[in-house]
Formats: structure tokens, C-alpha cells, sequence
């Protein structure tokens, strides 16, 4: 469990310091299980901030969202730092743009938060579905959430509301943090990602049918791209005119160039956060293409995204021993 | 008009009745999402839903239209597609989404001095018949009653069916949807009064479990004096730029125009555009106008409760809940017009 006094006191103590712009957290949402990006300017905005298990949110998107406008004539360019809340995958998300040149550490305040997992608010909004009033949900130390509802308590096992990417996550303590809040989490049991292992005894074609079906719905509205701290490419290759690699209409062979596009472009990126797919209007299963393509960085190269900020960045180094049989 | 009733059992038999002389279209679920699709038999057809994640304007604003095709050479040849003719049967839509094709008529119809007619739009919307659905259950994010409208309003469809338990009653509203009933033969029975009692009844009911309200009282004018002020900035902070509140919104028109071509011929698109999206209205020159993320979710605002309302006397939104449900950040609709009321100017 996190600490919300120490959460909050911690962040105090960082949005005080000269050195820091603001610091984005997490607060309560306008309804139900709703909860929000949060941003402390000052020591009394961290008073909202709040941690709890359905805290989904990758906050690390925010340190490559913000736009940088023209400076003004005698402005100047802010350059303090930025200070994020980060769980496990969204710390290696930071690391792996560090990695790639995208951040530098010394603008960034990590406050670290070990994490147990988070809910899929799909699923819980199935579950207990039209709440107006705002609900805390609290884990306890029997793997339950503890739900109150209207003066009624619901207690849930874990395993039912978990997000699945939570559920064969190795990496819950975030690699890179300046403040760490409360012991790291053990990682006791992992279950493998199984929906990779029933696609990939389907045949080409089945596979193309299975793919089809969900590409046919996606509406182009690029959720996924937005809410992944790994996409943060100045002009996408989805935006571009001239060449135009991706045309506008929308149609099952441009979304299919898209979504395997922009799977490709995660190869050996990818933190497994799951951001993408929590957000895909249209239930896109986006982690099973970024599940794939992890298992197969992970067994052809030996490497894992995002763990070390001195690495290099897989695309980025050559071995004279990497595989090259899947090379035409 | 006189009232009727058609028993649960006798649906299918009418779908596949409309089916056979109109393009009947209606709510389809896959993989959870539900949207409204051509349907050619009444058993795809899902009506165990509250609101379909997408919204049926694409029905008759296309995502995607070819405009006019070309061919390449010295000699180009221009062709016009064929507009779809079909008389067509959208069954199932609720009454906010029925709303919202009444807001994009001012945008599409050309009915003011000067304005373009858009054959596109007019021919689809005015070859369509509209049986609507009554809510009986309406989400968390509902607000229709803040428009003064109803999960059973009558006001923009043809024929509204609502389900009052064995059977739907049927309020045929308009010369349309008589013409429709008519042709539909012997399905249907006399309305008793209790009948309509219990219509009524499920109406109070689904009206009562509308639980969020907006107040637009006044919004209008208050919005007139707050374009600089700090709300915009504050919520666009946690904006992620993505396009699924104007995606999935049963009132956003904005769209793009395209030249897609393969080395033989090309086609005119015209294809939905986002005012979440940096490149939206961006010059050829390179200025933007709405450079930041600020600018831009100002704009939607603006649009819906100052824009839209000043010229067309009707709030661009119709409380169909979509942009709040599926914000990926919790940007609620409601929340940001309660804080416009609160602002100090």
C-alpha cells in the first residue's frame, strides 16, 4: 500500500523545490471509479493527490506531450524539471526514452510507486456498472479489493479485476526513480501472456481472419498513439503528406497499415503498460501484436525494453552474433 | 396519430419485412462494441444495448466518402459516384442520436442564404426513416433531460418504439413513419390506454435514472467573456490529443478533403478530421491557428455551447454521454460546463 501522506508530503517537498515546473499525479476523477492526471504547481495542488488500484493511468506520457510553443521576444524557455509519479512499467517507459535520446534524466523527479497491479477499469466498470458518487477502492493484504458502494462493502479477488498485462508483468518496481514510496514488491507468481500462444498455432490465414475483424473497426481516432509515452515521434508517419505512407481513408487495408505500422515501430520498445489497449475505443486487442513482437525481441535478441537507462536502444546496436535467418 | 402496439414476438418478422423492400440498418454488437450497421438478417441485429459505442452519424456522414474519382494521363476523366438512392430504414437509434442528426442538418442542408447544399449528406439523411428506441435504461453519463429532450422524445424521429415489457408501443410522429407502418401490413394492433399508461410510465422512469445534469443556463453569454481564461489551460494539461471524443461524438462534423491516388487513378475523399489533432486547419504556410493543445480544447468547447448555439440557436451536444465515457483522461463534458458556471470573470 502507498503511503498517501507520505505521497503527498514527498510531493510537497519536490514542487517547493526552485528546480521544479510541476509535478503530475494522480487525483479523483468527476464520477464513479474515475480518476485523473493531476498537476501540482504549487504545494497546496498535491493536497488532491491520491494513490489507489485504479491509478491505470502511464504518466510518463506527459514528459513528451507538452507542446513547446514559439518563445515570445524576451521570453524564455522554461527548463525546469518535471516531476512524474511512475509505477514499474511506466518508470521503464522513462528509461527507455532516456535511452533513446528523447529525455535527459537530470530534467525529470521520478517518485517511484512499487506496484501491485492496477484494475482494468473496463473491467470493473462491468462489474459495478453506472456509478455517479466517486468510489475508493483499497487492496488488502489477501490479493482483494475492497470496494464500498453506498454504505456497501464488496470484497473482489484480485485475479477478477487485474489488468491483464498486470498479470504477466515482470517489472512492478520501477527501474529509475529519484524517491522510492514504500518496500519494493515481490514478484511471487506470473502468468505467460497465453493469448500469443493460441494465435501462433493458427494458420496464416486465421490469424489475417482474427486480425481483420478488429482492424475493420478501428476508427483511425489514434488513442493509442496519444496515450503511449513510446510514441512520441515529432511528425508521425501517419501524418505525413508528402510521402503519405498512410492515406486517410479509412478502410481495412490503411487501418491494417496503421495498427501493424505502429506495432513494428514498439519492437523492442514497448514497456507492456498496456496504455493503448485501455484506451482503444473500439477494444482492439493492440497487446497481443506488442506481446508478440516483445516474446520475439526477447528470444531472438535477448533483450527487454526499458530497464536501464545506460543501455542502448535494441534498433539502435549491432552484435556480430544477431540472428539474421528471418533476413530475405 | 392513432397508436399501436407490435408484440416482442412479431420483430423479426418485421425486420425482415423492412429488410425486403428498404437497406434496413440497426445496432450490431461485435467484440462488445456495438454500432449500427446494414443488416440483412434480423437475427444480427442487437437490441440489448443502452447506446452504441459509435455513434450512427457515420451512417449518414460517412468517416470515409469518395467525392469524384479520376483517371491519369493527358485525357483525366472525372467521375461522379453514384450517391447511394436506396431508401433506407435506420431502426434502433435513441432519441439523442436522432438529436444529433437534426443538429448536423443546419451544417449539411444548406438552408441558410449562401450555404452549401451537400448532396452527400441531404440525399442519405432525406431517403431515411428513423425508428427510433426509447431508453428504459440509461447509463451514468446520460444527460439527455439537460436539452430539454427525453430517453422517449419523439422529437426527431419518424416512429418511436418503446419497450413497455410483452410488447413496443408505437407513436408514429410523422407523415414518414406512416407511410412506413402502412407499408408494412398487419404486424401491429391498437394501442390499448393501458398501453399508454405504461408507456408513460417507462418514460418517468428512465427520465428518473438520469442521475447527472448539465446546466446550460446562460453558458452562452459567460463563454463570451472567458476565452482567456486559466480553465482552458488547466484541462487541456491532461489532453492527450487523441480523436475519440470527436470520433465517437453524434454531433462533430470537421472533415478533411484528400487526393488519394495509385498509379493508374485517384479518388477526392472526404474523410472525418479532429480539432484534437495538431494539423487541424493548419495553413499551408505552416501557421497554425490553434497551435497548442490549449487552443484546441477550447475549440470543441466553443463549438458546441458558443459557436453553434449563437448561429443556430441549439447547443451542438446532446447529452449522449459518449466523450465522457470513453475520455481516456476523464475530461467530463459535464464537469468542464459546471466549471464554466463557477469561473470568476
Amino acid at each position: 500500500m502507498v503511503d498517501l501522506k507520505n505521497l503527498i508530503e514527498i510531493t510537497k517537498k519536490i514542487v517547493s523545490r526552485e528546480d521544479v515546473r510541476y509535478v503530475v499525479g494522480y487525483k479523483k476523477g468527476t464520477y464513479g471509479f474515475q480518476i485523473m492526471p493531476a498537476f501540482a504547481y504549487t504545494p497546496e495542488d498535491a493536497e488532491d493527490f491520491i494513490y489507489s488500484p485504479v491509478c491505470s493511468k502511464n504518466l510518463a506520457v506527459y514528459t513528451i506531450l507538452e507542446e513547446k510553443l514559439p518563445l515570445k521576444r524576451g521570453e524564455e524557455e522554461d527548463k525546469r524539471k518535471i516531476g512524474v509519479v511512475v509505477k514499474g512499467c511506466d518508470s521503464r517507459a522513462i528509461v527507455q526514452i532516456i535511452q533513446e535520446k528523447g529525455l535527459k534524466r537530470e530534467d525529470l523527479v521520478l517518485i517511484g510507486i512499487p506496484c501491485k497491479g492496477v484494475i482494468e477499469p473496463k473491467k470493473i466498470e462491468k462489474m459495478f456498472p453506472n456509478q455517479t458518487d466517486l468510489i475508493d477502492v483499497i487492496e488488502n493484504d489477501n490479493s482483494e479489493y475492497i470496494i464500498n458502494i453506498g454504505g456497501k462493502t464488496h470484497k473482489v479477488p484480485k485475479n477478477e479485476l487485474l489488468s491483464d498485462v498486470c498479470k504477466s508483468c515482470e517489472f512492478p518496481n520501477p527501474p529509475l526513480y529519484d524517491v522510492l514510496l514504500g518496500e519494493e514488491v515481490e514478484i511471487t507468481e506470473i502468468e505467460e501472456f497465453s493469448k500469443i500462444d493460441e494465435l501462433d498455432e493458427k494458420h496464416t490465414e486465421d490469424k489475417w481472419e482474427y486480425w481483420k475483424r478488429h482492424f475493420e473497426r478501428c476508427i483511425r481516432c489514434y488513442a493509442c498513439r496519444e496515450a503511449c509515452p513510446l510514441c512520441y515521434c515529432k511528425e508521425c508517419m501517419a501524418d505525413t503528406l508528402n510521402p503519405q505512407w498512410i492515406r486517410r481513408s479509412v478502410n481495412l487495408s490503411e487501418n491494417a497499415a496503421w495498427n501493424i505500422m505502429r506495432a513494428y515501430h514498439l519492437a523492442g520498445r514497448c514497456v507492456s503498460c498496456g496504455e493503448c489497449e485501455r484506451v482503444c475505443p473500439v477494444n482492439i486487442p493492440l497487446m497481443e501484436l506488442n506481446k508478440k513482437i516483445e516474446r520475439d525481441v526477447k528470444k531472438m535478441f535477448d533483450y527487454t525494453s526499458g530497464l536501464d537507462e545506460e543501455e542502448k536502444p535494441l534498433f539502435g546496436m549491432f552484435k556480430p552474433d544477431d540472428p539474421e535467418d528471418f533476413i530475405l | 396519430m392513432e397508436n399501436l402496439v407490435l408484440s416482442k414476438e412479431k420483430l423479426p418478422e418485421m425486420l425482415t419485412e423492412i429488410a425486403s423492400k428498404y437497406a434496413l440498418f440497426g445496432p450490431i454488437e461485435e467484440n462488445g462494441v456495438t454500432s449500427f450497421k446494414h443488416i440483412s438478417n434480423s437475427q444480427e441485429i442487437n437490441l440489448d444495448y443502452l447506446r452504441s459505442r459509435i455513434s450512427p452519424k457515420d451512417l449518414i456522414f460517412q468517416q470515409t466518402e469518395t467525392l469524384f474519382t479520376f483517371s491519369k494521363g493527358k485525357e483525366v476523366k472525372v467521375n461522379t459516384p453514384q450517391i447511394d438512392e436506396a431508401k433506407r430504414v435506420i431502426f434502433g437509434i435513441r432519441s439523442c442520436d436522432a438529436r444529433g442528426y437534426s443538429i448536423l442538418d443546419p451544417v449539411f442542408e444548406g438552408k441558410r442564404e449562401g450555404d452549401y447544399k451537400d448532396p452527400f449528406y441531404t440525399k442519405k439523411r432525406n431517403r431515411s426513416t428513423l425508428i427510433g428506441l426509447s431508453c428504459n435504461k440509461p447509463e451514468v453519463n446520460c444527460f439527455c433531460t439537460s436539452f430539454d429532450d427525453s430517453p422517449a422524445s419523439m422529437k426527431n424521429v419518424d416512429i418511436l418504439f418503446t419497450d413497455i415489457g410483452e410488447k413496443y408501443f408505437i407513436d408514429i410522429v410523422t407523415e414518414k413513419g406512416k407511410e412506413l407502418i402502412e407499408n408494412l401490413g398487419n404486424l401491429f394492433s391498437k394501442a390499448s390506454e393501458e398501453d399508454g399508461e405504461v408507456r408513460e410510465r417507462v418514460e418517468q422512469d428512465a427520465i428518473n435514472a438520469i442521475t447527472r445534469h448539465m446546466n446550460t443556463e446562460g453558458v452562452v453569454e459567460k463563454l463570451e467573456k472567458m476565452f482567456n481564461h486559466e480553465l482552458w489551460q488547466k484541462t487541456a494539461m491532461r489532453c492527450i490529443g487523441c480523436g475519440i471524443c470527436t470520433y465517437l461524438c453524434p454531433t462533430c462534423h470537421c472533415f478533411d478533403m484528400q487526393d488519394e491516388a495509385t498509379l493508374k487513378e485517384g479518388a477526392r475523399i472526404r474523410v472525418w478530421d479532429s480539432c484534437m489533432y495538431p494539423e487541424y486547419t493548419m495553413h499551408a504556410s505552416g501557421h497554425n491557428p490553434r497551435p497548442a493543445r490549449m487552443n484546441r480544447v477550447r475549440n470543441r468547447v466553443y463549438h458546441k455551447f458558443s459557436y453553434f448555439p449563437k448561429n443556430d440557436k441549439i447547443f451542438a451536444c446532446t447529452g449522449c454521454g459518449r466523450c465522457i465515457d470513453y475520455c481516456p483522461v476523464n475530461i467530463d463534458i459535464i464537469d468542464v460546463i459546471a466549471k464554466v458556471k463557477e469561473a470568476k470573470i
